[in-house]
């Protein structure tokens, strides 16, 4: 378990990150979600003894990162947001001394592992080429690699498809849940919203610093105001009965102009049939209909005030 | 995904048990390596050496009026060419700090400590290797054949380079612009090498330089390299004050600063 309590940084007169507080559990998988230069980089590299906290503490399974710091670099890898490689080194020899330095693997064990992870992503042909040479995508995939050829109890991803085409994406992503299901925690920053989605049992959204909301993708839409809004375009002159839609709890409020109806309602998904249903049955011609859910982008705008896009 | 009860697997690697010397070793093997990356450089630069110690050396030699000063002067520089590339790991380090390498090494299950002992170390014995063509030249020319005193003479440069290394670390993470990074390490270069005994017998120093030479490490260590190979004998003075200079760079600059030390530029 990692505990953040009151953490903060502070550079010259700029607080990166302030009072934020947060447990991570074991083997979850945590996005940290937030627009650019919202802190998440800070927090990783605090976690992970990069940068000393201003105030507050965090610890890692019980190790607390400033008075023991070298036990807690045992057990965390972090893949770096823009690639930190030794230009001259090949894919291979990077990976294969991130294990030197990091695990207790033989010779033997290294090359198999590290040729494991080129394979999967595809880079088995170019591991010697220099990384240096290599496309931004190619060395995203290197500096991802080392924490999955790594396997350490706690994985840091910063940013790890940022550069990734759209099926190196979708694979990082398995990637990084196998990962998980072997065993590791893995903490995921991004600022985007299908990642975080997609890939997170929780999202920590972060803005300016501070944690504004922590649950899973689920719940932090059902709780976002507003819920989801049901629209329907009903017959030309027709008179909508909202006194019938009452009887429904979900449903927070109706709407009407002209042939287009709004039913705004707190979980629309199973409501709909039902709806539509009793619309129709009392006679009212519905010419379509179209549920609008609620997306994370709803819910980050709504926390942050400020859209990702 | 809820309790803290739940084992990381086996298959997740061990790492608690990675040996210290191991780390260490490692660290330092990564900078001797990339003196092979680019063996030209040790090519050009011993010529370079060759050609200076005999056109420079010979023309000088006639005036300084100093009775064996052409063996002076050669020992001397193989002892101020150490000093000098011995400060290069600064600059790596430097370099790794602005491209952000430097985050990643930090990360890294070795304790800060091993970290610049393991850079230092790194450094020393790259530099070692990087003098061996021109301390062969300079012993084939002078005829040094004593083995004791040869090996007393690497010893000594060892701690040059191993103190120099650790200085010049120190520096690399203490200040924090590149542009006062790059003329602080210039200038301790040139206070470190010149103003010393190496190259020129204080007595031939000019005036205002007198008063400090002698407390110049490289002057320690060209005096100690210049006793055991040229007059056999060992300089007790002076190994101690090299002693001290490797002790105080090493283990303050390993202890204090690099407590301090974070990644990134301006962290
Ligand atoms: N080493 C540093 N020195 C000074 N300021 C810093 C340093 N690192 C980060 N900052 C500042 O701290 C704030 C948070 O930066 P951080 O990199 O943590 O954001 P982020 O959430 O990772 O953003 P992005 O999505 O762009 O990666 C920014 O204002 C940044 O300029
Ligand atoms: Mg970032």
């Amino acid at each position: 378990m990692i505990s953040f309590e009151k953490a903060g940084k502070r550079f010259g007169t700029l607080d990166a990150v302030k009072d934020f507080t947060l447990e991570i559990r074991d083997q979850e998988i945590l996005g940290l979600l937030g627009p650019n230069g919202a802190g998440k980089t800070t927090l990783m590299l605090m976690m992970g003894t990069v940068y000393r906290p201003t105030s507050g503490a965090i610890s890692v399974n019980g190790l607390d990162v400033v008075k023991h710091p070298n036990d807690v670099r045992k057990l965390i890898g972090i893949a770096f947001q823009d690639p930190r490689v030794d230009g001259i080194l090949g894919a291979f020899d990077v990976l294969n001394w991130h294990l030197k330095m990091t695990t207790t693997l033989g010779k033997e064990e290294r090359a198999e592992r590290v040729e494991q992870v080129l394979r999967a992503v595809d880079l088995w042909d170019a591991r010697k080429k220099r990384t240096w040479l290599m496309s931004g995508g190619m060395r995203k995939k290197v500096e991802d690699c080392k924490v999955l050829a790594q396997r350490p109890s706690i994985a840091v991803f910063d940013e790890p498809t940022a550069f990734l085409d759209v099926p190196s994406r979708l694979l990082m992503w398995k990637m990084i849940r196998e990962l998980r299901d072997q065993g590791s925690t893995v903490i995921v920053a991004t600022n985007m919203m299908d990642e975080a989605e997609r890939l997170s049992e929780r999202v920590a959204i972060v803005n300016r610093g501070k944690l504004v909301a922590i649950d899973s993708p689920e719940k932090l839409k059902s709780t976002t105001k507003g819920g989801e809004v049901l629209e329907l375009t009903v017959g030309v002159g027709q008179q909508f009965p909202r006194e019938l839609l009452a009887e429904f709890s979900e449903v927070q409020d109706v709407t009407q102009t002209e042939n287009k109806v709004s039913v705004y309602l707190t979980s629309g998904r199973l409501l709909l049939p039902k709806i539509v249903e009793t619309l129709t049955n009392r006679g009212v011609k519905i010419d379509s209909v179209h549920l609008k859910e609620v997306t994370l982008e709803d819910v980050f705008l709504n926390y942050t005030g400020q859209s990702l896009d | 995904m809820s309790s803290s009860t739940i084992q990381v697997k086996a298959s997740t690697s061990p790492v608690g048990q990675v040996s210290t010397s191991g780390l260490v070793w490692q660290m330092a093997r990564r900078d001797i390596l990339t003196l092979f990356r680019t063996p030209w450089i040790i090519i050009s630069r011993s010529m370079a050496f060759i050609i200076q110690l005999f056109v420079f050396a010979y023309f000088i030699s006639g005036l300084v009026n100093y009775p064996g000063f052409f063996e002076y002067y050669a020992v001397g520089s193989v002892v101020a060419m150490v000093a000098s590339i011995s400060f290069i790991i600064g600059y790596d380090i430097f370099e790794e700090a602005e491209e952000g390498l430097l985050d990643y090494l930090l990360t890294l299950p070795v304790s800060r400590r091993q970290f610049i002992i393991g850079r230092a170390l790194g450094g020393a014995v790259r530099s070692m290797i990087y003098i061996i063509p021109m301390f062969i030249i300079v012993a084939l020319l002078e005829k040094f054949v004593n083995p004791v005193s040869i090996i007393a003479a690497v010893l000594d440069l060892f701690l040059l380079a191993f103190g120099v290394t650790g200085l010049s670390i120190t520096m690399a993470v203490t200040v924090r612009s590149a542009n006062r990074f790059d003329v602080t390490l210039a200038l301790l270069d040139l206070a470190v090498t010149r103003v010393s005994t190496a190259l020129y017998p204080l007595t031939k120093l000019p005036l205002y330089v007198r008063p400090i030479a002698p407390y110049s490490p490289v002057t320690f260590a060209s005096t100690t390299v210049y006793d055991a190979l040229v007059l056999t004998s060992l300089n007790a003075a002076d190994l101690a004050g090299l002693i001290a200079f490797v002790a105080v760079f090493i283990v303050l600059g390993a202890t204090i600063y690099f407590r301090r030390l974070e990644g990134g530029v301006y962290a």
